[in-house]
């Protein structure tokens, strides 16, 4: 590694932009404690650094050449190294970018989302803890290195999701959470042994290099499908998606935050950092493919019966991260990160935007917000608004450049089925985003007059400081759709995996325009337009809705393995062992000994005579012992 | 004197003192436990005393006069003993004091 002569600034950078929320972390938790508004501030000062930290990275190396490590060796053993430290490509400084941009703005909106919260100050240490495992993870140099933040990541959503401890439902989802991504990162991190006994080495550039490529094809498939193991759970892919919808739980800024730059951005972050080491394994590309396509149609239909505003987009995340690992397993690495990058925007703004709605109406319930009057809310609406239309695809937002990449990258497929299941996708999408607009645009039934403008935020200030960001993101989800050329130029430098060929048919933007409008049609038709019930076509067959509503039946199905082989097959045989082989030999060690006891116990009746009988036998005997024996 | 020998002497005495013991550890009753134990240190004083014959010692014969004194201290003390638990508990049983169990 050679270092170029303004490597040092570079470093200090990267130092700081890592370094400060823990340490604004560890202030607040030693000690202010006590002082929400200095937590406040110490944490907004820590990732405001880390964010110009990331600016400058970013404008340094807008033209890398060759990935930058800084590493220091941290362990080696035999044929085994390992390294920690810091990379420096196209991909980590975007992602760090868009972690700090989003960390920056949740915790700015959060001064009035969570004012008067009296666990304020905790919030916000976590908030850092949060940024700081996302940032390190982001810029981590060796697979294990990644591992560590990786599992701080899911440590201090766990921690941000339960932040609400007192509500059971709270304190459950934050465990479901933890343990359901941790089933996850048992096969990553396995995946990761694996890379190590046959490759000797984790860091991630020489992972990435050809040299990889002298591994036997059974080896990288399977550990590649093992790390992917790892970024099901943590994106919360079939099979291991329903803790994202109970995570809603948790703060709505946090769940802006999980949903767009962290905690499941972090699974296809991942995905994307591995991307030329995944690239070597067809057939692990080919199951990647499938689960992401499974999971954003299961994810899709199931956000279209959920009446919970914040449930509607967490179904749309899974949904948009299935369609993410769609593009990336297709083959199309710029166009999977760059709808990370979009995603993450409109993500947030619809999350922050509902936020505002449920603290304005004081519910989750779309319909009761709509009734509410949230239209008259008119900032959060026009941005929920711009957000819904990116999400959905409509030009010129965002959302619309990098979801056609991804299509086209699925047209390059040579089976079709993709390409059809990624336009249903896009249909199904478009569908229940605007349903939920429609449903809150034009409430039916009384109209309560209140005004949500009374009750909901008698604070102004609080109201603005929460408009702000969200017209930042509203302003970015504009226009990044726009820089999709030059993110993909940025992206590819040095990018040593095949470049994806651009070709695709011409007519695949009409057709993916063609299902949007077609879908916001179905929308009006059914919610929007004057005399219509608000009733979708899934909502009046009753077995699909129950379908769609109980997740298609995945929490039931979990349920029935636990209760069934986990408790009553295995539960039972450890139940059994410990009872009969552990217990039994304990038992029967103390019985045996009880039974010598009893045995000899027959000795001492505490009869005087007795005792002189025995005394005068021992002497007769010891007499005899003594005149007799020597005489032989 | 000469007319018994010596061994036939500390047969008489062995032999009582195993009288002794038997009826110290078989009979059940404390009275005769304290009985057993006079007639042992009986058997001892006869062996004492005979051997100071047998060797035309005297020191035989003052052992002998100091068992007789202890033995005479050591029944009154038992009895007494006796009596105070017969009081206590209403029986000689020596099976019945088995609190030391």
């Amino acid at each position: 590694m050679t270092y170029p002569a303004a490597a040092d600034l570079t470093l200090t950078a990267a130092i700081a932009a890592t370094a400060l929320p823990l340490a604004a972390f560890a202030v607040i938790l030693l000690l202010t404690r006590g002082f929400p508004r200095l937590s406040a501030a110490l944490s907004i000062a820590a990732i405001s650094v880390a964010l110009v930290c990331a600016g400058l990275l970013l404008v340094r190396h807008g033209h890398l050449e060759t990935p930058l490590e800084y590493s220091t060796l941290w362990m080696a053993g035999g044929d085994i190294v390992v390294r920690v430290g810091f990379l420096i490509d196209p991909l980590s400084l975007l992602m760090l970018m868009i972690v700090a941009v989003i960390c920056f703005l949740v915790q700015v909106y959060s001064l009035g989302y969570m004012a008067g919260d009296p666990g304020f100050a905790r919030y916000y240490a976590f908030m850092s803890l949060f940024a700081w495992a996302m940032m390190n993870l982001t810029l981590a140099a060796s697979l294990l290195q990644l591992y560590i933040f990786w599992e701080l990541v899911g440590l201090s959503s766990y921690l941000l999701i339960g932040f609400w401890y007192e509500k059971f439902s709270a304190s459950e989802a934050g465990k479901k959470a933890f343990v359901m991504t941790r089933l996850g990162d048992v096969a990553f991190f396995i995946g990761i042994l694996l890379v190590l006994l046959n490759f000797g080495n984790l860091s991630i550039l020489e992972l990435n290099s050809p040299r990889a490529g002298f591994l036997p094809p059974a080896v990288v498939t399977v550990s590649a499908l093992l790390i992917f193991g790892g970024i099901v759970g943590k994106s919360a892919q079939f099979p291991l998606l329903t803790w994202l919808p109970d995570a809603m739980e948790g703060p709505t800024p946090v769940s802006a935050l999980l949903h767009s730059a962290t905690m499941v951005a972090a699974g296809v972050y991942l995905l994307a950092r591995l991307f030329p080491f995944f690239s070597m394994s067809p057939a692990a590309l080919q199951v990647c493919l499938a689960v992401g396509a499974v999971s954003m149609l299961l994810s899709a239909t199931m956000a279209m019966v959920s009446r919970d505003i914040k449930q509607v987009w967490a179904y749309s995340t899974i949904s948009q991260l299935g369609l993410m690992i769609m593009g990336l397993a297709a083959g199309d690495y710029v166009a999977g990160v760059f709808h990370l990058t979009t995603h993450a925007g409109f993500k947030a703004l619809l999350f922050l935007c509902a936020g505002v709605f449920i603290h304005a109406c004081g519910g989750n319930d779309m319909f009761e917000i709509g009734r509410r009057g949230a239209r008259h809310l008119k900032i959060p609406m026009i941005c929920m608004i711009i957000a819904a239309a990116a999400l959905s695809g409509v030009p010129p937002l965002s959302g619309f450049f990098s979801k056609e990449l991804i299509l086209a990258a699925l047209a390059g497929r040579p089976s079709p089925i993709w390409l059809a299941a990624g336009l249903l996708g896009a249909f199904l999408t478009t569908y229940y985003t605007f349903r939920l607009i429609f449903i809150i645009l034009f409430p039916r039934g009384e109209a309560q007059a209140k005004d949500a403008h009374a009750d909901g935020h008698n604070s102004e200030a609080g109201y603005r400081v929460m408009a702000a960001p969200l017209i930042v993101l509203a302003a970015v989800t504009g226009v990044l759709g726009f820089g999709g050329h030059a993110l993909g130029r940025f992206l590819l430098q040095g990018f040593p995996g095949p470049v994806p060929g651009a070709g695709h048919p011409t007519w695949l933007p009409f057709a993916a325009l063609g299902a949007t409008a077609a879908a916001v049609g179905l929308a009006w038709f059914e919610f929007g337009r004057r005399g219509a019930d608000q009733v979708g076509f899934v909502e009046r067959v009753e077995p699909l809705r129950e379908l769609f509503r109980r997740r298609w039946y995945i929490d039931d199905a979990y349920r029935w393995l636990l209760d069934h082989v986990l408790y009553r097959v295995f539960s039972a045989f450890c139940a059994k062992n410990d009872q009969k082989v552990i217990d039994g030999a304990v038992d029967g060690l103390g019985g045996s000994m009880a039974a010598a006891g009893r045995i000899l116990a027959v000795l001492h009746t505490g009869s005087v005579q007795f005792r002189l009988l025995v005394v005068s036998v021992v002497l007769i005997l010891l007499g005899l012992y003594y005149f007799v024996y020597p005489l032989n | 004197m000469a007319g018994i020998p010596f061994g036939h002497v500390l047969a008489l005495s062995g032999i009582l003192v195993a009288l002794g013991v038997a009826c110290a550890t078989a009979r059940r009753n404390l009275i005769m436990i304290l009985l057993g134990v006079e007639i042992m240190l009986n058997g001892a004083s006869i062996a004492f005393a005979a051997a100071a014959l047998r060797w035309q010692q005297l020191e035989g014969q003052a052992f002998v006069l100091f068992i007789i004194a202890i033995a005479a201290a050591e029944v009154s003390v038992g009895l007494a003993l006796i009596v105070h638990l017969y009081h206590r508990t209403g029986s000689l049983d020596p099976e019945k004091f088995n609190m030391l169990k």
